[in-house]
């Protein structure tokens, strides 16, 4: 029997190979102002709103108050790799490790401000922890839900209501799931996405109801509608800048754009916001005009599936590069933030927001996703995919099976798991992603090498090493 | 005393219900099956529809194709559920629904939904009750199902079906509700797992039958007094019945259930559906649904004055528990999140309580009934001293 040995041609690199975007690191610098701004919001008399879930902040802006993504905090506690304390503060009250990471992370910040407020009108986290949580999150005035897809989420934001001793004012948004019941169930169309949309518009003018009342101010509908003219333009941008990135080599990555994920998330709709990710598009732009490739030697381009690991991102990007893969697309880049801009009537904004919310990807049943992961893996010429089983997030890791099965069957394109958590870094398995990637390039290896192609499309059947 | 044959009937119905709906066919012929997810599904609808509506129960086999569908850390319920489509174990129903949002159970019910070749149905009910909007999405809600039912029996579903459908419901609960009631006030006739069989075994039968079954199973049953065994209550198992030898083993270490919070035991008997002839029947379930929360919460459903912890504490006082083993089964995230206010509720009461994380692959008893002696020696030094 004759064997056809590939070449090692997933050996990795001991250079580094990755190329990220410059102007990321302003994106940084923006991210830490804001949150030193909110730091101080009670000092300088605004109201404090944690929440949860669909990108609220236009309305929050609109509304004079000072706002918390509680999952950006726990992101970036985890990026910042100084999640521990609020973890352990979550761990004795009582929260389960297996628990949302992201909840519990939260909860535990909650926790450590109760404890922090009892020392007299700080409302500052545990000052007597500050040194070692290098947080200073401000304990909330009200709370917002505004969770799609995932159930813990409208859970996790009634628990923290019950944390404060139900003191602080709650409103909920609910969103139908976007299950595909109907025959006329498709991405973005059908009576199904319809109604839910509509149901969903009609919750936001009750909630801005309800943030007059806790205001005590008429809410400011001109200011959504200018904050959501910004917001639709960064929006558009960032599809421009993603659709740049399907050249090949490619200019930028997937980590590039994870980056990316805090400003579009909840920096306020200003035009900060638009110059930043006109730079964004620009830089990108630029590199395709030098031929300046996100990953030196590009010679694999993956999808991810999963929600961030944030304590691994730096850690990832290059683990990646340095084995010539390029990620280049992932559900929670391509299929989240605002990423259909044009449904966004800057006049009348509220429609097109509550369409965001519902676009959540982990709103969708399985058909509509593989129809987006299979759209995204053709569009930018994807050899593979890494899904990032991500252990306390059952909302992203449920359809992932189905997914993978779906791009073989359909595209023939294989794939990996991966197992790691959204800020836990002790579920991180390096030796299983290590192995399990350089078995997946070299599988790609040995199928080029054969001359076997991507079915993509044409029909032709795939003989995949098995 | 030998058991009733009606007591052994309930017993099989609960354990094979694959048996039990292959009978059903047979005895009624063109008639359709449908399966039907824990835990709010407006069941009543079906059954005025002439559809057998029967909750889907962890089969209790090992988790083995399905492992290729869900992820390990999903629980253990949805990854059975999972492996029961892969392998063919849900064929015997003509459709699936559901109508709770658990982000697992939307999961589980992908899997079906892309192994099968049937209609998997979800018809989401408003978990946040405290909205104003809530009463008119849920009536909204159940206007579908009714829709879907009609579709599915191919004839409109009238009024008087669907109050038959409600009185058959009730009536079989509220005499299952009133053997946990007498439980709680000092029956100890029924061991955990016989009541656990007669909930399971209404969750999967025809109303009328299994109440005609019951009513027979109780009469040949003598009353038995309390005695001086630590008592105890047990929560948590939000959908799904616990294993068999873990009720077991609670019994066998000197205590006595006397009450419960579980799926397979009072959450699913507590509420019926408060209906007063001559209103219309579907708002009727509608409030069904909206009071099975205040009847008995949930921690999947957001209700801002509503408290599984202060509920718990005042079943225990009704009751006389002494102690509570909350049984979690690992995963499960309502449960997860809700457990540090029930533990500090419990402390701040005085009440000695055990988590007792379960799993789907069973648990080890004798470690478990290490820590569930320990509890019971907790109890009875918390027990006054004889003057």
């Amino acid at each position: 029997m004759t064997t056809t040995a590939p070449t090692a041609l997933s050996a990795p690199s001991t250079e580094p190979r990755t190329e990220r975007l410059a102007i990321t690191r302003e994106g940084g610098r923006m991210i830490a102002d804001y949150w030193e701004d909110l730091f101080v919001a009670r000092e300088s008399g605004r109201k404090i709103i944690w929440y949860n879930g669909g990108a609220l902040n236009p309305m929050f802006q609109a509304a004079g108050l000072a706002w918390c993504h509680g999952e950006a905090f726990a992101a970036r506690l985890a990026a910042q790799r100084l999640e521990g304390p609020a973890q352990l503060a979550g761990a004795e009250y009582g929260y389960n490790a297996e628990l949302c990471s992201y909840s519990r992370t939260h909860l535990g910040c909650a926790v450590l401000t109760l404890k922090g407020s009892e020392e007299p009108d700080s409302g500052v986290v545990g000052l007597h922890d500050r040194a070692d949580l290098a947080s200073k999150l401000p304990a909330p005035d009200l709370f917002v839900n505004n969770y799609a897809g995932c159930s813990t989420g409208q859970q996790w934001d009634e628990v923290s209501y019950r944390v404060f001793g139900k003191n602080v004012p709650i409103f909920n948004v609910s969103h139908p799931f976007l299950w595909g019941n109907r025959p006329d169930a498709g991405y973005l169309v059908g009576s199904e996405w319809d109604e839910a949309s509509r149901y969903v518009r009609d919750q936001l003018v009750e909630l801005i109801d309800f943030l007059e009342v806790q205001t005590g101010r008429p809410f400011d509908y001109d200011a959504l509608s200018e904050s959501m003219t910004y917001i639709k333009r960064a929006g558009e941008l960032r599809r421009e800048g993603l659709d740049l990135c399907k050249a090949t080599p490619a200019p930028a990555t997937f980590w590039d754009w994870i980056s990316c994920i805090a400003p579009i998330n909840f920096l306020p709709g200003n035009q900060a916001l638009v110059d930043y990710f006109q730079n964004v598009k620009d830089e990108i732009q630029q590199r395709i005009d030098a031929g300046v490739s996100g990953v030196r030697g590009e010679k694999y381009r993956l999808y991810f599936d999963g929600i961030m690991n944030w304590n691994k991102l730096g850690f990832l990007s290059r683990k990646f590069a340095e084995h010539g893969a390029a990620v280049l697309a992932g559900r929670y880049i391509q299929n989240a933030f605002w990423q259909e801009p044009h449904l966004i009537d800057t006049s009348d904004p509220l429609l097109g927001m509550a369409q965001h919310y519902l676009l959540c990807p982990t709103n969708h049943g399985s058909k509509t996703l593989e129809h987006l992961t299979l759209r995204d893996c053709e569009s930018y010429g994807i050899d593979g995919i890494v899904f990032h089983s991500t252990r306390t997030c059952r909302a992203f890791t449920g359809p992932q099976r189905l997914l993978a099965k779906s791009a073989r069957d359909n595209l023939g394109i294989p794939s990996i798991f991966f197992e790691g958590d959204v800020a836990d870094a002790s579920f991180y398995k390096e030796e299983i992603l290590d192995s399990r990637l350089v078995a997946m390039l070299e599988a790609i290896d040995v199928a080029r090498e054969r001359g076997d192609h991507r079915r993509a499309g044409h029909g032709a059947e795939v003989a995949w090493p098995t | 005393m030998p058991e009733s044959v009606a007591l052994q009937r309930l017993r099989e119905a609960a354990r094979d219900p694959r048996a039990y709906v292959a009978g059903w066919r047979a005895h009624h012929p063109g008639r359709r099956v449908v399966g039907v997810m824990p835990m709010n599904f407006p069941r009543e609808i079906a059954l005025a529809a002439g559809v057998l509506p029967v909750y889907i129960q962890d089969d209790q086999r090992p988790v083995a194709e399905g492992r290729a569908y869900l992820p390990e850390f999903y629980c253990g319920y949805t990854r059975n559920l999972a492996d029961q489509a892969a392998t063919g174990r849900l064929d015997h129903f003509d459709a699936l629904l559901l109508a709770d949002h658990c982000i697992q159970l939307l999961g589980a019910s992908d899997v079906a939904r892309a192994v099968g070749d049937r209609s998997v149905f979800f018809g989401m009910l408003i978990s946040s009750l405290s909205d104003s909007w809530a009463e008119k999405k849920i009536a909204e809600m159940m206007g579908q199902f009714r829709g879907e039912f009609e579709k599915l029996s191919g004839a409109p579903i009238g009024d008087e079906a669907l109050t038959r459908a409600i009185e058959a419901y009730n009536a079989d609960r509220e005499l299952l509700r009133r053997v946990f009631d007498e439980r709680a006030a000092g029956d100890t006739t029924w061991s955990p797992v016989e009541l656990q069989d007669m909930v399971v075994s209404a969750q999967v039968m025809d109303p009328i039958e299994h109440r005609d079954l019951l009513v027979e199973a109780l009469a040949a049953a003598p009353r038995g007094e309390r005695d001086d065994r630590v008592r105890v209550h047990l929560s948590g198992h939000l959908c799904h019945a616990p294993r068999r030898e873990l009720l077991e083993v609670i019994e066998e270490t000197g205590a006595v259930v006397v009450d419960d919070d579980l799926w397979s035991g009072r959450r699913y008997v507590q509420s019926l559906v408060p209906f007063t002839p001559g209103e219309d029947p579907m708002s009727a379930i509608g409030r069904w649904y909206a009071e099975r929360n205040v009847d008995l919460p949930c921690p999947t459903r957001v209700q801002h004055d509503v408290d599984w912890d202060a509920w718990l504490i005042d079943a225990t006082r009704r009751s006389g528990a002494e102690v509570v083993v909350h049984l979690m089964p690992k995963f499960c995230e309502p449960h997860m999140l809700f457990y540090p206010e029930l533990r500090k509720a419990l402390d701040a009461a005085g009440i000695p309580q055990l988590l007792v994380e379960t799993e789907h692959e069973g648990i080890p008893l004798e470690a478990l009934r290490t820590r569930l002696e320990a509890l019971v020696e907790r109890a009875l030094r918390h027990r006054p001293a004889y003057a």
